[in-house]
């Protein structure tokens, strides 16, 4: 299951559809010659976690970071949540996800949750530098902006991220 | 060849999205200063490079694709499913001697970008 060459292969299948030079084949292969980082997420591709199904919840914000470049849950994501209010955004709270790739706790709920401008921004560089990927200076990536709107809050909205150095990807989730 | 480009695609129609405002700024002095407002032609991209080779640099860059509007002219396209809104992009030059590609794809609920090529 966890044999050595196994993994290669996934993290270069991986490399491939992100669209990264050799140059970066090579610094994935120091992440993994380092072995198993020492905060979460676990080695690439190693998943110990069901897929969960909210529906019938409650209306409410969750989010749920996606690690595409190690084919983990994104854990340990720093992520400052603020609002559109008149001229500007105010920031409501900053959250980091767990060993899920979930913050503990809705995003959103109750009287908290509202319709309104969001905007998300995902401390990138942090999160992939703590797992040892090699990086340019500055980074592609480092705080990323992910602006939504809930459009009306007796709904239900999930937001996933799927996320590598190169790009990322969200939509309205399930 | 050097600089920054985008494109922008709506891949729920699988066309390009032609008519899109793109405003694209830098950081300078801890600041984003609006470089020039560009919209999309019938290809989904710039007539003319969003930032030209000459003028790359080492620092931080912001593109704001106004897709809102485009999203609700279509028709056929309820306004309450509009998920994504207006996406920000902000990323790095590192070495101004290579190019940065960078397309945005969207629909109505999802929005994704990467560096292309």
């Amino acid at each position: 299951m966890d044999h050595p060459s196994n993994r290669s292969e996934l993290t270069r299948r991986s490399l491939v559809r992100v669209g990264l030079s050799t140059a970066a084949v090579a610094s994935a292969s120091t992440v993994m010659a380092q072995g198993a980082p020492t905060s979460p997420p676990a080695k690439p591709g190693a998943l110990t976690t069901a897929p969960t199904s909210q529906t019938g919840l409650s209306p409410r914000l969750t989010l749920h970071a996606i690690d595409n470049f190690h084919g983990t849950p994104a854990a340990g994501m720093v992520c400052d949540l603020a609002m559109l209010d008149g001229e500007g955004y105010k920031p409501l709270k900053t959250i980091t996800t767990t060993a899920t790739g979930r913050p503990a706790d809705p995003v959103l709920i109750d009287d908290a949750f509202k319709a309104g401008h969001y905007e998300l921004v995902m401390h990138f560089e942090d999160y992939f530098s703590k797992l040892g990927v090699k990086l340019p200076n500055p980074n592609f990536l480092s705080l990323v902006p992910i602006r939504f709107q809930i459009r009306d809050a007796g709904q239900r909205y999930h937001l996933p991220v799927l996320l590598t150095p190169w790009g990322y990807s969200y939509y309205r989730g399930s | 060849m050097a600089g920054i480009s985008t494109h922008v695609l709506d891949t729920d129609r699988g066309r390009p999205a032609s008519g899109v405002r793109i405003d694209f700024s830098m950081m300078e002095d801890g600041k984003w200063r609006l470089m020039r407002s560009v919209v999309t032609n019938a290809d989904g991209r710039t007539d003319k490079p969003i930032l030209p080779g000459g003028e790359a640099k080492v620092g931080q860059y912001e593109l704001v694709f106004h897709v809102t509007d485009y999203l609700k002219a279509r028709s056929g396209t309820a306004e309450a499913d509009i998920f994504i809104d207006d996406p920000v992009v902000r990323f790095a030059i590192f070495d101004a001697k290579q190019h940065y590609h960078v397309p945005m794809l969207c629909a109505p609920g999802s929005f994704t970008t990467y560096r292309g090529s």
